[in-house]
């Protein structure tokens, strides 16, 4: 493990550190005992091989969306736009997976639909910020709010599957559902896509193409980049295009392994949760793989701390707030303790 | 015809009201360099605390004080981060974003217990203006209207002066532009900062407070909306300019209005169907608003940029 990793370990582990303590202290005021809520919370996500199925289901879609924020992220493109972007690739996905019916091609045409869905939306906000220098954070964004709530319409109206009373589309055919790998659980093949096809995809992307290092040198200095003979416009706008093909792709293996209808309520915030991942994982597929089992631990065990010790729900949110921040300020206490002691950092 | 159409007018003016004054606050702290993409947060929590003060004090005043302080709190943790530690400005935002996201939705569960739905019994009302509002049309859409509008309008041209006419904003404007020289010259960059970042949580956190003390009386996450997103696009279709700034927010304003108002007028099936796709049309208007007028848009020279004295 070269330095440079290691930092990025010291970062997350230090990050992960100082937001347990506030976490604990907020939990000893509201009468809770801290090791106890962390012990249902680790229980509640490892404690018997169903659990921790659960666990991989809940990682599955947060480790594809954050791959590809990774890429993004890499050289300075911060796509907060990924919860729309996964909203449009599992509609899109669910549409053609409908429309084709009961085929051999089915799964294939709409999981690569969902892809296109997800980078078509991505590619607004990116030709805005390639051609026309607009901030790609104001216009994810905002793009979130017309997506989702465009696809809420879509699932109340017009697609609404007639059969049921909730807003949701018509189930998907058989041929396009992830099969299940262990009988009576939701182990489904897209959790295998994810951590044994996709991830080793990316991490090849980002360090051993050419394009993996043009990111990096475009996010550490436009500038040098430029003068190198690199299209930076061009960089910054597929970066863009990839992260949102990727949240495409994990709304649409949430709808073909999971939920087998597309449902509003399909990502409770994956978009975000997303972004907390790619920056505790340090752009770092391997550092990004670990980070989301870890979050999808803590949202899975902590909805059993919540009802087990009589604690609010939120708790999920907040952990997810702080661990960013201290993310962020890991940076400057680790500079700060580098230069006092730890010169060789 | 003309009822509806003053109607909708006045909607629209509420509307606009906390896109106005968050994108004033945003427009001093950029003058100034500063790129604060956290006012989202900064709005929910000044949203938060006015909505906890209200309901139990039972008193909206007391309500928009505490609004203002959980603004300024917010704001100046981001400028903590930026200014103190010297982060990444963007990051910095994304984190107090998910960080107010998250403080709200916890501790909110943790005050109110889980099921309940608190409310504010009374919100605030319209206050008429002595005279100027019995004059007919335009004394019922100008004069009568909640503090929150009296506010954001006399903030135009408060800010308009302070940017352009004081000594304060030309040291300001010169931080924006280049802070190194400004610092040479004698400007105390990070006072100059701090005090913009003030000002911002001021307006900020009022915008959160307009939510819930004069549009629902009730409290939730999704109540700001990208509201704080589209008062940094405000600030960047006015370019950097309170009259600017002015125009695009009842642009903005005007989008969520008309979406509203026409959601009224329909009646039948349909109407649930076409309020529901109207939802997104505040969102459209600001996006293609920047496409257009977003292109030469050159803000303040330094924004965004980090800035140390060594």
């Amino acid at each position: 493990m070269n330095s440079s990793k290691l930092i990025g370990l010291y970062r997350a582990l230090l990050s992960i550190i100082l937001t347990f303590l506030v976490t604990s202290i907020f939990l000893i005021i509201n009468n809770t005992n801290p090791l106890l809520a962390y012990y249902y919370i680790f229980i509640g996500a490892f404690g018997n091989i169903n659990l921790i199925i659960e666990t991989l289901v809940r990682a599955t879609p947060i480790l594809i969306i954050s791959l590809g924020l990774a890429i993004s992220f890499r050289c300075k493109v911060w796509n907060i736009g990924a919860e729309g972007q996964l909203y449009i690739g599992a509609m899109l996905g669910t549409i053609t997976a409908i429309a084709l019916g009961e085929s051999f091609f089915t799964f294939p045409i709409a999981f690569i639909m969902s892809l296109i869905g997800g980078a078509l939306w991505a590619s607004i906000p990116a030709f805005m910020k390639s051609k026309l220098g607009i901030n790609e954070v104001i216009t994810t964004f905002l793009m979130n709010f017309i997506s989702i709530n465009f696809v809420q319409w879509l699932l109340s109206f017009p697609l609404k599957s007639p059969e049921t009373l909730f807003p949701e589309s018509e189930r998907i055919p058989n041929s396009a559902i992830l099969p299940v790998l262990i009988p009576y659980t939701r182990m489904h093949l897209g959790i295998v896509i994810a951590f044994f096809l996709i991830l080793p995809i990316i991490h090849f992307i980002m360090m051993k193409t050419t394009f993996g290092f043009k990111l990096k040198v475009v996010g550490e200095n436009p500038e040098v980049a430029r003068y190198s003979g690199i299209d930076v416009e061009k960089i910054l706008f597929l970066a863009l295009v990839i992260s949102g093909a990727l949240a495409g792709m994990a709304g649409f293996i949430e709808v073909a392994g999971i939920q087998f209808r597309m449902r509003p309520t399909i990502s409770p915030g994956y978009g975000y949760t997303g972004i907390v991942i790619a920056l505790l994982g340090q752009n770092n597929p391997i550092g990004i793989s670990l980070a989301s089992i870890f979050i999808a631990a803590i949202i899975n065990g902590s909805s059993t701390m919540s009802r087990m010790l009589n604690q609010p729900q939120g708790i999920v949110d907040f952990i997810q707030g702080l661990l960013i921040m201290f993310v962020l300020a890991s940076n400057y206490i680790l500079r700060y303790v580098s230069k006092k002691e730890l010169i060789k950092l | 015809m003309i009822e509806l159409i003053i109607s909708l007018i006045s909607i629209t003016l509420q509307t606009s009201a906390p896109l106005l004054l968050a994108s004033i606050g945003e427009c001093i702290v950029e003058r100034g360099g500063i790129l604060n993409l956290g006012i989202e947060g900064a709005m929910l929590i000044g949203a938060f605390t006015g909505f906890i003060s209200a309901y139990f004090t039972k008193n909206l005043l007391i309500g928009i004080l505490a609004s203002i302080i959980g603004g300024i709190a917010i704001v100046l943790f981001f400028g903590f981060l930026v200014i103190e530690m010297n982060l990444d400005q963007v990051i910095s935002a994304l984190a107090i974003n998910l960080l107010s996201y998250g403080i709200c939705i916890y501790f909110f569960r943790i005050i109110f217990s889980q099921g309940s739905l608190p409310y504010i019994s009374e919100l605030l009302s319209p206050i008429p203006i002595p005279i100027l509002s019995e004059i007919p049309i335009i004394g019922m859409i100008l004069f009568n209207q909640t503090i929150f509008v009296y506010i954001a309008l006399i903030s135009i041209p408060i800010a308009y002066y302070l940017i352009f006419k004081t000594r304060y904003g030309l040291s300001l404007r010169a931080t924006g532009e280049n802070p190194s020289i400004a610092y040479r010259l004698g400007v105390n960059v990070s006072k100059v900062r701090y005090i913009a970042l003030i000002i911002e949580g001021i307006f900020v956190g009022i915008a959160g407070g307009t939510f819930c003390l004069s549009m629902f009386n009730v409290f939730d996450v999704r109540i700001t909306a990208a509201k704080g997103f589209m008062a940094v696009s405000i600030v960047i279709l006015g370019r950097w300019n309170p009259i600017g700034v002015f125009g695009g927010a009842l642009l903005f304003g005007f989008a969520e209005a008309l979406s509203l108002w026409i959601g009224t007028l329909i009646i039948g099936p349909i109407s649930a169907s076409i309020s529901q796709l109207l939802s997104i049309l505040p969102y459209v208007v600001t996006i293609i608003a920047l496409l257009i007028g977003g292109r030469k848009a050159k803000g303040p020279a330094s924004l965004g940029a980090p800035f140390s004295r060594e």
